[in-house]
């Protein structure tokens, strides 16, 4: 048993339907597309089934999908000041699936679908992608005044361009690095705390000592709760802050 | 005793000031109307997430300054893999990677205050 320490484990894809091959690479069904699925279920149902009443004076459900609704609502106003709220379903369903899926990890047992670099990354990408194509569209060439800070001297902008393109460039990896490296390490820094209290157990004399690693991952439990929702807030609040550069470039 | 002294006191307090209640409800909302427009164009000069808790902010940071390095490191190999320029590419976006990350962190975290070059302190940088 103690053997068996392999707190990458958790992360691995298990294929549960094969969907044939395309070269080497095997495209299956696998578990995180299942918990994908399952997430966007549990969020249809948050924000169409228990809402479907429309009562004014909400139910508990209903309560719920709309403090969600409200916060992000919030968030995005403050951000974009855009009185139109056309960015609002896009950050409320990543919002949403980033938050859904982050709990869904905490469940023992089962499989944090956050934790894989290229969710976050096709999340992250989606956003950015979002923010060049409206920006291009609504302000054309003007767009590219994102890249030119304003009030900078003119022979500073020969390093401020290219800083400012950089930096727009960190953004995507930026947004989706911070999600996968808090899931990851929350999950693999509870796992090796939780395999110490078993390892301690068996070792003799040593299981004393056993209750202190619990109560570390007991404590990790309610800080990984934290941060699976603060998280979520981030990458809402930060895909906000982008859209805001797409609806007003020129700064 | 006391009690219905105050209570007096608050009733001869709110007959006069219930028309200045209003009046003073009225200039309430026209500041905020005032506040509005520029609350929310506030937050768009600078891309500064205003992750409120100090805890985000931590997060924030230390990421934003790693994202820049990588940035300009897959610029740097795609520079030197496409125009053959073969180390320079690299070399160059690495160093303008870390001075992007170094960029953020101060204008995230609120040093450089004010957009662009405001105060002495961003001068001595470049």
């Amino acid at each position: 048993m103690a053997a068996s320490i392999d707190p990458i484990h958790q992360f691995e894809l298990k294929p549960l339907v094969s969907l044939g091959h395309i070269g080497n690479q095997e495209i299956a069904f696998t578990q995180s597309a299942l918990y994908m699925f399952a997430a966007v279920g549990v969020i249809a149902f948050i924000t169409i089934v228990a809402t479907a009443g429309r009562s004014v004076v909400p139910g508990r459900m209903q309560a719920l999908a709309e403090v969600f609704y409200e916060f992000i609502a919030d968030t995005l106003h403050q951000a974009t000041g855009d009185k139109e709220q056309r960015f609002l379903p896009l950050v409320f369903s990543l919002f949403m699936f980033v938050l859904i899926l982050n709990l869904f990890g905490m469940i023992p047992y089962a499989f944090a679908v956050t934790s894989h670099l290229i969710i976050t990354f096709g999340l992250a990408f989606l956003v950015i992608s979002t923010v060049v194509i409206y920006g291009v569209m609504k302000h054309g060439s003007h767009f590219l005044g994102l890249f030119i800070p304003a009030g900078v001297p003119k022979p500073l902008l020969l390093i401020m361009v290219p800083i400012e393109i950089v930096s727009f460039i960190s953004r995507p990896i930026s947004l989706s690095v911070r999600l996968f490296a808090n899931i990851l390490a929350g999950h693999i820094a509870l796992k090796i705390f939780a395999f110490f209290v078993a390892q301690l157990l068996l070792a003799g004399a040593w299981s004393i000592l056993s209750p202190l690693p619990l109560f570390l991952t007991i404590a990790l439990t309610a800080l990984e709760f934290l941060v699976a929702a603060l998280q979520a807030y981030v990458f809402a609040t930060l895909t906000a802050v982008y859209l805001a550069d797409a609806l007003h470039p020129g700064h | 005793m006391s009690g219905n002294d105050t209570k007096g006191e608050g009733q001869g307090d709110r007959a006069p000031t219930d028309s200045e209640l209003s009046a003073r409800l009225r200039r309430l909302e026209t500041q905020i109307d005032g506040k509005r427009p520029a609350a929310s164009s506030d937050p768009s000069p600078r891309p500064g997430p205003s992750a409120h808790s100090s805890l985000g902010q931590a997060m924030t940071l230390s990421t934003e300054f790693i994202a820049a390095i990588i940035a300009g490191g897959i610029l740097g190999w795609l520079c030197d893999h496409f125009l053959g320029t073969k180390p320079w590419g690299m070399i160059v976006l690495v160093l303008l990677g870390f001075v992007t990350g170094v960029y953020n962190i101060m204008r995230l975290s609120g040093f450089s205050g004010t957009n662009g070059p405001g105060g002495p302190k961003d001068r001595k940088g470049p």
